[in-house]
């Protein structure tokens, strides 16, 4: 392909997810002011390797994976995050049962106010960087877990375990604005 | 399937992680036995909430204009040839930003959504079932045909309430409205010819992809082309069960 096919085509699948890309980025870095620089690092670094990138496979997964690393990189220079981030875990995916959702299910989700979203916010804050990926790659990027598992480079038991982990702190959140909007 | 097995699939039941038969089962499970299915609408309810809090947030579009101006080819060209080149380079990204600003506002996915919410809500309900009235068709403006409304999914799980004609983004298309199992599901017909107003789904599509997803609010999509026409499906359904209903589809009298 000519250098110019080559980058026409780059932004042609770059453009319908560049939203994801900037939310993600937004929510993934330790420091807010690191956001913009490691969306132009990552985009710079993944049109330099675009001859590798293979046509059919899904660019979305191959973005959210260079973007990460890129982000990750950045938190790490900010000396927030230590290197052994991603934790390994051996859960199985069939291990994982529905009945810890059950004590739940009579949550009052209208009466809940927009000021929940302070409340997720500070529950995003507190999930360790690998369960904070994993959530939004499924969140926001739409991964599928096996993608996910593929871009963060771990075992698709600790996808689903980090996963677990990231949602149960997030429930534990809206029950936390839940009970104060009862008081 | 017993309570303890859906359960243990609840989560990846609702990520779509499942295959076409479990989903199945699951959702054969869901509709006999209420307690579940409140639990699983739960999760759902709460899914939806984070989903929101997630996702929200816009493009910034002075940032990526930025990052887009850095992105240029791995080689120049000699310094003499150079003008023939920045012409050509001025056309492609006024053709980008031309191509940018029309995906962003013509995205097939996003347009039919409203189509399947105004029939989830009942404010849109069917027209006729059976052939297409002398009356409508006269409306087709040479931009749609009768064939458009005899496609159905085989899937025995999908019954269909009738079609009516509607209009996505100024394209005439054909509605079909159905429910599969309980559930509400819209597909929409259109001429492959007029994928020029969708060019994010004409790009998928045309790529190689035998079916485009996506998820639009809070409904999943699926769209494939099927002889001179493109299909989508549109539904609050796992997006394995969409892709396996939008795969069934045949013309009625095909």
């Amino acid at each position: 392909m000519e250098p110019e096919e080559q980058r026409v085509r780059f932004l042609d699948l770059l453009q319908p997810i560049e939203r994801d890309l900037e939310n993600y980025s937004r929510r993934m870095v330790c420091d807010r002011r690191d956001f913009e620089d490691a969306l132009q690092n990552a985009v710079l670094r993944a049109f330099r390797a675009f001859d590798r990138y293979r046509e059919g496979a899904s660019f979305r997964a191959w973005m959210f994976k260079i973007l990460t690393n890129e982000i990750f990189a950045i938190n790490r220079k900010r000396g927030r995050v230590g290197h052994a981030e991603i934790a390994v875990e051996l859960e199985e995916m069939e291990q994982f049962t529905g009945l810890e959702f059950a004590s739940d299910a009579t949550l009052s989700w209208d009466s809940l106010a927009d000021a929940l979203d302070e409340e997720l916010l500070a529950a995003l804050q507190t999930l360790n960087q690998s369960e904070r990926a994993v959530l939004l790659m499924r969140g926001i990027g739409d991964l599928r877990y096996r993608e996910i598992s593929e871009c963060l480079g771990i075992p698709l038991g600790s996808v689903t375990g980090n996963l677990s982990r990231a949602r149960q702190k997030m429930r534990a959140a809206i029950l936390r604005s839940q009970k104060r909007s009862l008081l | 399937m017993k309570c303890a097995e859906a359960r243990k699939f609840l989560r990846l039941y609702l990520d779509s992680e499942l295959d076409t038969k479990t989903s199945l089962e699951i959702e054969q499970h869901l509709e006999s036995c209420p307690e579940c299915a409140g639990l699983f609408e739960a999760e759902k309810k709460f899914d939806q909430r984070l989903d929101r809090f997630l996702r929200h947030g816009r493009a910034t579009p002075a940032i990526w204009k930025k990052i887009e101006r850095q992105i240029a080819p791995a080689r120049l060209p000699h310094v003499k040839a150079l003008w023939p080149v920045a012409l050509a380079a001025s056309l492609i990204i006024t053709l980008s930003a031309f191509l940018f600003a029309r995906s962003r506002t013509l995205d097939l996915a996003s347009a039919v959504e409203e189509c399947h919410s105004a029939y989830v809500h009942q404010i849109t309900t069917p027209e006729f079932s059976g052939s297409v009235p002398r009356q409508i068709a006269q409306q087709f403006g040479g931009r749609l045909d009768a064939d458009a409304f005899a496609y159905r999914p085989s899937e025995p799980a999908f019954t269909s309430s009738g079609a009516r004609l509607c209009h996505v983004e100024g394209v005439p298309v054909a509605l079909i409205l159905g429910h599969c199992a309980e559930t509400p599901v819209s597909m929409i017909v259109l001429k492959k010819s007029e994928l020029d107003h969708f060019p994010q789904i004409k790009r998928k599509l045309e790529s190689g992809d035998p079916i485009a997803c996506s998820r639009s609010g809070r409904y999943q999509f699926a769209a494939r082309f099927l002889d001179d026409h493109v299909i989508c499906m549109v539904g609050d359904e796992p997006r394995p069960m969409l892709e396996g209903l939008l795969k069934t589809v045949r013309r009625a009298d095909g």
